[in-house]
C-alpha cells in the first residue's frame, strides 16, 4: 500500500462522516417530532407514527438505500446518490432516535409537567423549556449508542455508488491484491470515530451536570 | 407506481421464495449458533483468568467497533489467505455468527453481573459449583433478564444478512434487486423487500413477548 | 419428624456430640480485621444466638463457617472433618468444597430463593441435582416439609408471588430437605415486615424443639432467650461475652453486653410505647 492508498481510504471518511452527521443532524429533531406527536397522543398521526417507526427499525440499511435511491424517480424525484444516502441516514435515525426519545418521554416525571400546568404556563413553553432539557440529558446515551450503530450501517451506501470508507478499503484491496492491509486501515478509522462518540457523550454529560438557569 | 408492479413483482414468487427462504435460514442459523456461542463466550468473560478473560474481551469489543460489512469482507478475503476455502454462503453465515455472539455475550454479561449476589451465592451455599451452578442458576437467570436484548439481536442479524448480497448470497434484498432490473419496478420490488423483512421481525417481536411473558413471573 | 437425620459423626473423636467446631478464626476485609481469634463450640442438638451490634462480624463469622467467606487462619470443623482444607493441608477444590457445604442448611436475610424456580423446584434443587437423591424420594420429602412449614398450597408457585414470611419459610424448608447436619441462619428475620417475623420464629422454634443443631444469627433478643441453650455476643470481632441465655440476659458480666443490653432495653419501651409488639407469637 502507498500513500495515495492510504489517503484514498481516509477520504471515504470523508463520506462516512459527512453522511452520518446529516443523518443525525436532520434525523434526531425529527425522531423527536414523531416522539412527542406519539406521546401527546394525537389520533391518526399517532398511529401512522408507529407504523413508520416499526417498519423502518426492522428495514436493513441495504435495503432502504435502494428503496430511496432507485424508488424515488418512479416517483418523479431524481436523486443524486449522496443525497439518497443523506436521506437513508435521516430516516434510519429519526425512527431509532424516536423510540429513544420516547422512553425518556415516558419515564419524565408528571409532576414536574403539571407544576409547569399549574403556574400557567404556555404549551411550547412547557415543552422546551422544562420537558426537553431533562429528556435530552436522560436520552444522551441511547443517542449516542444510535450514531454509533448508524456509523456502522453506513457501508451501506456503497451500493449505490457512495465510496465510504469499507468501499474505499476494499477498492484498494482489489487493486493491490492485498485485501486485509486496507481493511485494517478501515478498521482503525472506524475505531477513531467511534472513539470521538463516545469522548463526545463524556463532554456533554459533564456539561450537562451544570444547567444554566432557565431563566 | 401502480398496482401493476407489485403484481409483476409478485410474479417472480419462485425466485423470491428461494431467497426469502434463504434469508430465514441464515437467519435461524446465525441466530441460534449466535446465541450459544454468547452463552459460552459469558462465562469466559467473566472468568478470574486474566488472559482468558481479557482475549474474550478483545475480540468482543473489536465487533463492537467494526461495522458489520467490513467484518464479512475480513473473513470473506482473509480465510482464503490462511488456506481455508469456504462458499460465500458459508462464508456469510460464519461472519454472522462471530459478529453477533460478541454482542451476546456482551450483554449476556450484564445480565448476570444484574443477577442478585445471594441468589448466586445461595446456589454455592447449596453445594452447586462450577457447570452445574452456571447451568441450574445463574444461566437461567441470564438468559431470562436478557430476553429482550436477544429479541433484539435477532433483528439486528435479519438487517445485517442484507450486507452479504454485497458477496453474492443469495438473499432477499439481493433477489429483488435482480426482479427491479430486469423489469424496472424498484419501489414496488423494494417496498416488497421492506415489508418482508417487517414480517419476521413482527414475528420476532411476538416470540420475544412471550418470552418475557414467561420470565416475568420468575423474576425477583 | 427428625429432621437431623444425617447428624452422624464422621469421627470417633472424644467429643463425639461436637458437630461444629471453630478454632482461632481471623479475618479481615482490606485494612479491616473483622474477625480477630474467633473460638467456639456446638454439640448436637443444641442452638447457639450470635448476637451483637451492626459490624461486630457475626454475619462474617457465620459466612466462614460454610467457607462463604474464607478465614485468614484458623479452622472450621464440621463433625470431625475440617471445612475448605483436606487433612494433607491442601486446600479443597471447589468440588469437594460443594459437597462439604451440602451437607450444611443455610438460610439467608434475604431470603434467596432462585426465582426462576418453582416452591417445590426450589427445595427439591439441591438434593436431586448437587446430593443426587432419588427424585420421587425428593419430591415426597419437599411436600412434606412444605406442610411442615405451612405452605402446602404454594408448592407450584414462584417466590415472586410470595410474602417474605412465606419466602423465609421456604427457604427454611430448603435447607431442611439437605438433611443437613448443622444449620445456619443468618438473620432470618431482619429483613422482614414486623407483622411477618412470628411466623418465622415460631417455624425455627419448633426446630429447636425438635433437637436440630442451629446456629442462629439474630437481633430479636427475646426470642434468643427462649430458643437458644447458648448465647455468644460479639463486639469488634471478638467474642466479648457468652453463656447460657438466663445468665447472659439477665446478669450480664462484661460492660460491653450491659451496655448492649441496655440500649436493646430502652429500644424494646420505645417501640412498645410506640406500636403494639407483635414480633413474639
Amino acid at each position: 500500500m502507498n500513500a495515495y492508498d492510504y489517503w484514498s481510504i481516509f477520504q471515504g471518511s470523508f463520506a462516512t462522516v459527512g453522511v452520518s452527521l446529516t443523518g443525525i443532524l436532520v434525523g434526531l429533531p425529527l425522531g423527536l417530532g414523531l416522539a412527542l406527536l406519539r406521546w401527546a397522543r394525537i389520533p391518526v398521526s399517532r398511529q401512522i407514527a408507529y407504523l413508520y417507526v416499526s417498519i423502518i427499525r426492522s428495514c436493513p440499511a441495504v435495503t432502504l438505500v435502494m428503496l430511496i435511491y432507485f424508488g424515488a424517480p418512479q416517483l418523479g424525484v431524481s436523486l443524486s446518490p449522496l443525497v439518497a444516502a443523506m436521506i437513508t441516514m435521516a430516516v434510519t435515525a429519526s425512527a431509532f432516535s424516536c423510540e429513544i426519545w420516547r422512553s425518556a418521554l415516558l419515564s419524565f416525571d408528571r409532576q414536574q409537567y403539571d407544576a409547569a400546568l399549574a403556574f400557567g404556563m404556555p404549551r411550547f413553553t412547557r415543552v422546551w423549556r422544562i420537558v426537553l432539557p431533562q429528556v435530552w440529558r436522560s436520552s444522551l446515551p441511547g443517542l449516542i449508542n444510535e450514531t454509533t450503530m448508524l456509523v456502522k450501517s453506513s457501508p451501506a451506501i456503497a451500493v449505490i455508488g457512495m465510496v465510504e470508507i469499507t468501499r474505499a478499503a476494499q477498492r484498494v484491496g482489489a487493486r493491490t491484491y492485498d485485501p486485509l492491509p486496507p481493511l485494517m486501515v478501515g478498521l482503525v478509522l472506524y475505531v477513531v470515530i467511534i472513539f470521538a462518540l463516545v469522548r463526545l457523550q463524556g463532554r456533554l454529560e459533564r456539561s450537562g451536570k451544570n444547567p444554566e438557569p432557565a431563566i | 407506481m401502480s398496482l401493476d408492479n407489485f403484481i409483476l413483482v409478485w410474479q417472480q414468487y419462485p425466485e423470491i421464495l428461494e431467497a426469502f427462504g434463504n434469508t430465514l435460514m441464515l437467519i435461524g442459523i446465525a441466530g441460534s449458533v449466535s446465541m450459544l456461542l454468547g452463552i459460552f463466550l459469558t462465562p469466559l468473560l467473566m472468568s478470574r483468568r486474566k488472559a482468558v478473560s481479557l482475549s474474550v474481551t478483545v475480540y468482543c469489543e473489536s465487533m463492537r467497533c467494526m461495522p458489520f460489512l467490513l467484518f464479512v469482507y475480513m473473513i470473506y478475503f482473509g480465510l482464503p489467505s490462511a488456506g481455508i476455502q469456504l462458499s460465500n454462503w458459508t462464508t456469510g453465515v460464519v461472519a454472522l455468527i462471530l459478529y453477533n455472539a460478541a454482542y451476546m455475550a456482551i450483554f449476556l454479561k450484564g445480565a448476570w453481573k444484574d443477577i442478585p449476589t445471594e441468589t448466586i451465592e445461595a446456589g454455592r451455599a447449596y453445594g452447586f459449583h462450577g457447570l452445574k451452578l452456571f447451568r441450574r442458576v445463574i444461566m437461567p437467570l441470564m438468559l431470562m433478564r436478557a430476553t429482550p436484548m436477544i429479541g433484539n439481536q435477532w433483528v439486528q442479524i435479519v438487517k445485517d444478512s442484507a450486507f452479504l448480497g454485497i458477496i453474492a448470497v443469495t438473499e432477499l434484498t439481493a433477489a429483488m434487486n435482480a426482479i427491479q432490473a430486469t423489469y424496472f419496478i424498484p419501489f414496488a420490488s423494494f417496498l416488497s423487500a421492506v415489508l418482508l423483512y417487517w414480517l419476521i421481525s413482527l414475528v420476532i417481536e411476538f416470540f420475544t413477548t412471550l418470552f418475557t411473558r414467561y420470565a416475568e413471573v420468575r423474576r425477583t | 419428624m427428625n429432621v437431623m437425620e444425617n447428624s452422624q459423626p464422621t469421627s470417633t473423636d472424644n467429643a463425639t456430640k461436637r458437630v461444629l467446631q471453630l478454632q482461632g478464626i481471623s479475618k479481615a476485609f482490606a485494612d479491616n480485621q473483622v474477625l480477630k481469634d474467633v473460638s467456639l463450640d456446638v454439640n448436637r442438638g443444641e442452638v447457639l444466638c450470635l448476637i451483637g451490634a451492626s459490624g461486630c462480624g457475626k454475619s462474617t463469622l457465620l459466612r466462614c463457617i460454610n467457607w462463604l467467606e474464607t478465614p485468614d487462619s484458623g479452622h472450621v470443623i464440621l463433625n470431625g472433618q475440617r471445612f475448605g482444607v483436606h487433612k494433607s493441608g491442601v486446600k479443597m477444590r471447589d468440588g469437594d468444597l460443594a459437597s462439604m457445604r451440602s451437607r450444611v442448611g443455610m438460610v439467608f436475610q434475604h431470603f434467596a430463593l432462585w426465582p426462576h424456580l418453582s416452591v417445590i423446584d426450589n427445595i427439591m434443587a439441591s438434593p436431586v441435582h448437587v446430593q443426587c437423591r432419588d427424585k420421587q424420594q425428593v419430591r415426597e420429602e419437599a411436600v412434606a416439609l412444605l406442610e411442615k412449614v405451612g405452605l402446602a398450597d404454594k408448592a407450584g408457585m414462584f417466590p415472586s408471588s410470595l410474602s417474605g414470611g412465606q419466602k423465609q419459610r421456604v427457604g427454611i424448608a430448603r435447607a431442611l430437605a439437605m438433611k443437613p447436619e448443622l444449620l445456619l441462619f443468618d438473620e432470618p428475620t431482619s429483613a422482614l415486615d414486623p407483622m411477618l417475623v412470628g411466623e418465622v420464629l415460631g417455624v425455627i422454634r419448633d426446630l429447636a424443639d425438635e433437637g436440630a443443631t442451629m446456629v442462629i444469627v439474630t437481633h430479636e433478643m427475646e426470642f434468643a432467650r427462649q430458643v437458644a441453650n447458648q448465647v455468644i455476643f460479639m463486639s469488634e470481632g471478638r467474642i466479648a461475652e457468652s453463656g447460657a441465655p438466663d445468665d447472659f440476659f439477665g446478669a450480664p458480666k462484661t460492660d460491653k453486653a450491659q451496655q448492649f443490653l441496655a440500649r436493646f432495653h430502652q429500644h424494646l419501651e420505645s417501640r412498645s410505647t410506640a406500636a403494639p409488639e407483635s414480633s413474639i407469637s
